[in-house]
């Protein structure tokens, strides 16, 4: 195997996660590369040292797909690929962002959780006193009524909350990216 | 040099080769390595994210020997980018220069 193979083949086995099409496009760049860096009398060696480590290449590559990724379409899975690949990269360190990504993230959650369990707990009291006459049935439809309101603001409220953290995070990631390649604004 | 720091000045660099036409990846990869030690092959993640953010539009062209080659052309929003980077970069040289003489003065 020569050193582009073997090169050619890591950079293609870190970038496994990206489509098909995208993945090809990237990997033409870098075929290329060596193709030309020989036809001009480089060796295949001091191509891939210059090129420069693989793993960096492929990360950085990952990091830019995700961001955008994040953007274009708001999913939490893509948003937390985009954070993971930050942190893989090594921009910054892992307690200052992975953290308190998860933390709020679990706050979030573990509302949304209390929405749904309200959710139940008003149609329960109904379904509850008309079983076992723990309220009478206008008492029961008047604290259903109550929860299911309450319920209705917190999912309205937490919607509005779960997507400014989504944006302040994307803003974070791409703030920290532009830092990172020096143009700060 | 700092690594980070190289990093950003590359951006400049790429859209500023492209101005006096388009210019294919080797060519910026190689240009920007002649002048100073970067990893070459972080340019094209960077010219990947360009032409994502619109400023890069590309297009294949065969040529005389080998596969096709990948053409960048700066695109008009390109061009401003690249201006603002320019400006940018200007004044905070600027900056530095004038921190360096005044503290050197004797």
């Amino acid at each position: 195997m020569t050193t582009r193979d073997r090169y050619m083949l890591e950079l293609e086995g870190m970038l496994k996660v990206i489509p098909e099409a995208q993945r090809k496009e990237w990997l033409y760049d870098y075929y290329i590369h060596f193709q030309l860096a020989v036809e001009n009398g480089q060796s295949e060696e001091d191509a891939a040292r210059e090129l420069g480590d693989p793993k960096i290449i492929a990360n950085e590559l990952l990091l830019g797909y995700r961001v955008n990724q994040a953007e274009s379409n708001s999913s939490f899975g893509k948003l937390s690929k985009a954070v993971f690949s930050t942190v893989s990269l090594g921009l910054f360190n892992v307690i200052f962002i992975l953290g308190p990504y998860l933390a709020l993230a679990a706050v979030l959650l573990a509302l949304w959780v209390s929405a749904v369990a309200m959710g139940i707990a008003s149609v329960g009291v109904i379904v509850e006193s008309w079983l076992n006459d723990t309220f009478t049935i206008p008492q029961a439809l008047t604290i259903g009524l109550i929860i299911s309101a309450l319920t209705i603001l917190l999912v309205i409220g937490l919607k509005a909350l779960t997507g400014a953290f989504y944006k302040m995070t994307l803003k974070y990631l791409k703030f920290n990216t532009r830092i990172i390649r020096g143009n700060n604004k | 040099m700092n690594i980070q720091f190289k990093k950003g000045v590359l951006e400049i660099c790429v859209l500023v080769l492209a101005t006096r036409g388009d210019r294919y990846g080797y060519e910026l990869a190689v240009k920007i390595s002649e002048k100073f030690e970067v990893a070459v092959g972080s340019v094209y993640p960077l010219l990947s994210r360009l032409t994502q953010d619109g400023y890069f539009s590309t297009y294949l062209k065969e040529s005389t020997e080998g596969p096709p080659r990948k053409y960048y052309h700066l695109t008009p929003d390109g061009w401003n980018h690249m201006r603002n980077l320019i400006a940018e970069w200007e004044n905070f040289t600027q900056a530095v220069n004038e921190i360096v003489e005044e503290g050197l003065k004797p």
